[in-house]
């Protein structure tokens, strides 16, 4: 084999590796001289100064976890369970103790993503599934591949429309206090799961995120659960988010082909 | 409650995560399986990629098996094309069995027989 056809095969082999547009080597990406995106270069700033967070991004693998499934994939270290660092009992109001051990007795069957229903948030911000976050001025969208939803947070300084319509991902605002997005988020419905074991939230949960890209490559959100109807307390954790570069997101349609099993 | 809480972790911790659905539902991670076959079908589908074999067994008597595995976007992300595996295609299956429906299971791994390539293993692991 002469080294132009191995360099041929080889290009041939790396294009068909890639579906849709995966693998287009992004051109706002900061590299490395060997040409691998450098996910520590700093953050953009240039919207009036404050960090920019489009890009695509996943939650980040928990380093703590082993690999599963034949992909290799690594869980984010709350996609199973939001609860994982309390200390002491879940501080459930009665009635979401007992719905939680309901879906625990029936093994999760009733997981609303089975029925290809959305993961919500705050589930999302900690679910496998990349989203591509686009920054303009007075609005950031936030596409997620799961359900191929898209999420709109009002920059523009309107406050929270009064009693909304109870939706899937809520109504969410956001303003910065220095180089944090801070995103509230009000008017859920209680049809989603807070993760994978089913720890139930209220109509009433007001979600508070705290978006702050480190560097270029990672960001962290600050996840304050405050659902008085479900929980005593509210619930904090911080889900560590990972750029995607050169990665694109894919439709997703789970209705093409939902089949349960159990 | 908590002593449960830590079983049911320690159950999932081991289980498949890219699925969209509980893999604990519908899997038995304590029935481990490896059969031969040559592929029927190819489902190329969200929220998971199925494919079928017929799989004969010591009395030569055939059945057709069901095997789940992740959805296309994950496995076009470690590589993997609609045309990796085709019907026609001799392949060995490592994967759970389902709980209750027959000749089903979760694969977590598929050999092309003829030529021992591992297909749909991750190109590069924690990717």
């Amino acid at each position: 084999m002469t080294r132009a056809f191995g360099a041929a095969l080889t290009l041939l082999i790396a294009g068909t590796a890639s579906g849709q547009w995966l693998g287009y080597p992004a051109k706002n990406i900061p590299r490395n001289p060997d040409g691998t995106p450098n996910l520590s270069a700093p953050a953009p700033r240039p919207t009036a100064g404050r960090p920019d967070l489009s890009g695509v991004w996943q939650p980040a693998a928990d380093p703590g976890d082993a690999a599963g499934g034949i992909e290799g994939i690594v869980a984010p270290k709350y996609q199973i369970n939001v609860m994982r660092d309390l200390q002491g009992a879940v501080p459930f109001q009665p009635w979401a103790q007992k719905l939680f051990d309901q879906r625990q007795a029936n093994k999760m069957r009733d997981n609303p993503m089975i029925q290809c229903l959305p993961a919500g948030v705050p589930r999302l911000d900690a679910y496998i599934h990349p989203y591509k976050i686009v920054q303009a001025p007075d609005l950031i969208v936030i596409l997620y591949e799961s359900e191929t939803m898209f999420r709109q947070i009002f920059t523009d300084g309107r406050s929270h429309p009064t009693d909304p319509e109870p939706s899937w991902l809520g109504y969410s605002v956001g303003k910065w206090q220095g180089d944090t997005l801070v995103v509230e988020t009000i008017g859920f419905n209680d049809k989603t799961w807070l993760d994978g074991l089913g720890h139930p939230h209220s109509d009433a949960m007001k979600l508070t995120e705290r978006f702050r890209r480190r560097d270029f490559g990672h960001m962290d959100i600050e996840i304050t659960i405050d659902d008085p109807k479900a929980y005593t307390k509210p619930i904090r954790y911080v889900q560590p988010q990972i750029l995607q570069p050169d990665n694109e997101l894919i439709e997703y349609v789970c209705n093409e082909n939902a089949k349960p099993v159990g | 409650m908590r002593v449960r809480h830590v079983a049911l972790l320690a159950l999932l911790a081991a289980a498949p995560v890219y699925a969209h659905h509980n893999f604990r539902a519908e899997f038995d991670i304590n029935a481990p399986f490896t059969v031969t076959g040559t592929v029927t079908k190819v489902e190329w589908t969200n929220p998971h990629t199925w494919f079928y074999l017929d799989v004969k067994d010591a009395q030569g008597v055939v059945a057709n098996w069901a095997m789940e595995m992740g959805s296309p976007n994950a496995l076009m992300r470690a590589g993997w094309k609609r045309t990796s595996m085709n019907a026609g295609d001799v392949v060995a299956v490592d994967g759970y069995k389902a709980w209750e429906k027959k000749n089903t299971g979760n694969a977590r791994s598929v050999t092309l027989t003829k030529t021992g390539q591992k297909l749909f293993a991750a190109s590069s692991a924690g990717k």
